[in-house]
């Protein structure tokens, strides 16, 4: 019978994060049919492993890290793994400035399509992390939850995707920005 | 949020991206809202950081999954406890339970679409009256003259619309410009009611089929929307909701009478 009443609670919890789960899954692995099977493998190890969540802490956190671990043991994941990153420098000294012009801050935002291109050129990581926090809406104690790393990290990462986003933008609209 | 928010200095931009992610604590933010009130270039990075933000949060739409791969995904949810043989009758309180399942399954995901797609709508109409507010930018027409700013945008829109000769009392049209909601070609006119900014845009119904549940008032600004039968007109502003609805009815009405 717990097994009933775990089983219950936690469809109660997963239902409403289908969605959530399988748009990301799809920017991890850019295919239908992987990100598909993803959630699936995301939704049966969640179920087995839902004893381990503890109840009052955030589920879809804890989710989404499992999603992204399975991502990482995938095949997908494995083949990409030669992308060099250059991780997060502590000391943020080259992310002070290097910005635009305060006059060029405002980006001509109307063509979704630019803005979709500029996601796709974006680093893997940077993107994952700025999909976190901006679609999935996860605050940056969660998102260091789903990507085992320290709080500043994801602080300064979420910064560095904004930034990338942005020259990628520039690029993208040169002079008519 | 470990560093600390010089208040004579300009914010650290990391401070900024934290800023518009509501990540800082209650004395920073304080800090930074002091500065920003006073500083030009950094409110400028906080409205465009606050754009990418919104418009990369839309982007996800085109990677949302197909309502049968979301039954497919929820139909795993499902217990699936019955492993004695099925008799008839327990087949058939099975298959009703599968359906009443796959039912709420179906009104959930389209409860939960439809709050998605009122919240993405939301932020979208906000950010275009904020650009409005924080730019100054001029519009490209503009003219409190109705037969100036409509012919203006005859051959720029695949639609066209009517403006009311007279609008309600203390409204002014000050001009207005081309935009873009939900990536569909739109109007955007600009009006005055006393001293308010009031964003108006009109778009075509086909293109942005109706979304119920669209919050009315969202960060101190009041949503009224309007729909006729070719177009929808939302109307975005601080001022009173009765004024603003009062125009937004004036533009419905003159769509069917002129």
């Amino acid at each position: 019978m717990p097994r009933r009443t775990n089983s219950s609670e936690f469809e109660q919890l997963a239902l409403p994060l289908l969605s959530s789960l399988s748009s990301h899954a799809f920017w991890l692995s850019r295919n239908d049919t992987e990100a598909e099977d993803l959630v699936q493998e995301t939704l049966s190890k969640a179920l087995r492993a839902f004893d381990s969540f503890q109840a009052g802490t955030n589920f879809k956190a804890w989710i989404f890290r499992i999603l992204r671990n399975t991502f990482l043991t995938s095949r997908t994941a494995i083949a990409n793994a030669r992308t060099v990153f250059l991780e997060d420098d502590p000391g943020l000294s080259d992310i002070t400035d290097a910005g635009p012009n305060p006059e060029e801050h405002i980006l001509r935002l109307e063509n979704q399509a630019a803005v979709n291109d500029a996601l796709d050129r974006l680093h893997p990581q940077l993107r994952e992390i700025l999909l976190l926090c901006d679609v999935e809406e996860l605050k940056y104690k969660d998102i260091a939850i789903v990507l085992d790393v320290p709080i500043g990290t994801v602080m300064s990462r979420i910064f560095r995707a904004r930034r990338g986003l942005h020259q990628e933008l520039q690029q993208h609209f040169g002079e008519s920005l | 949020m470990t560093q600390t928010t010089p208040v004579n200095d300009h914010p650290e931009p990391i401070q900024l991206s934290a800023f518009i992610d509501g990540e800082l604590s209650p004395s920073e933010l304080q800090a930074i809202q002091r500065h920003l009130t006073e500083c030009h270039p950094c409110a400028l990075q906080v409205l465009s950081a606050a754009q990418l933000k919104a418009v990369t949060a839309r982007a996800s739409q085109r990677f949302l999954p197909p309502p049968e791969v979301l039954k497919r995904l929820a139909s795993q949810l499902v217990p699936q406890e019955t492993t004695k043989p099925a008799r008839a009758w327990s087949f058939g309180h099975w298959a009703w339970s599968a359906i009443a399942a796959v039912l709420a399954i179906a009104v959930s995901s389209i409860v939960w679409w439809q709050m998605r797609q009122a919240n993405n709508l939301t932020a979208e109409l906000l950010d275009q009256h904020l650009a409005v507010l924080s730019s100054g930018a001029s519009p490209e027409i503009i003219s409190t003259d109705r037969h100036t700013v409509k012919p203006w945008f005859q051959g720029k829109l695949p639609f066209s619309f009517n403006l009311p000769e007279t609008l309600p009392p203390d409204t002014t049209l000050r001009g207005g410009d081309l935009t873009f909601l939900r990536g569909q070609p739109a109007a955007l006119l600009l009006f005055t009611i006393h001293r308010h900014e009031v964003s108006v845009i009109l778009t075509q119904r086909s293109g942005n089929p109706a979304i119920t549940g669209m919050p009315v008032n969202s960060s101190g600004f009041s949503i009224k929307e309007a729909s006729t039968r070719n177009l929808r007109i939302f109307a975005v502003s601080d001022i009173d909701p009765t004024e603003l609805g009062s125009l937004a009815a004036a533009l419905q009405a003159v769509q069917s009478t002129q």
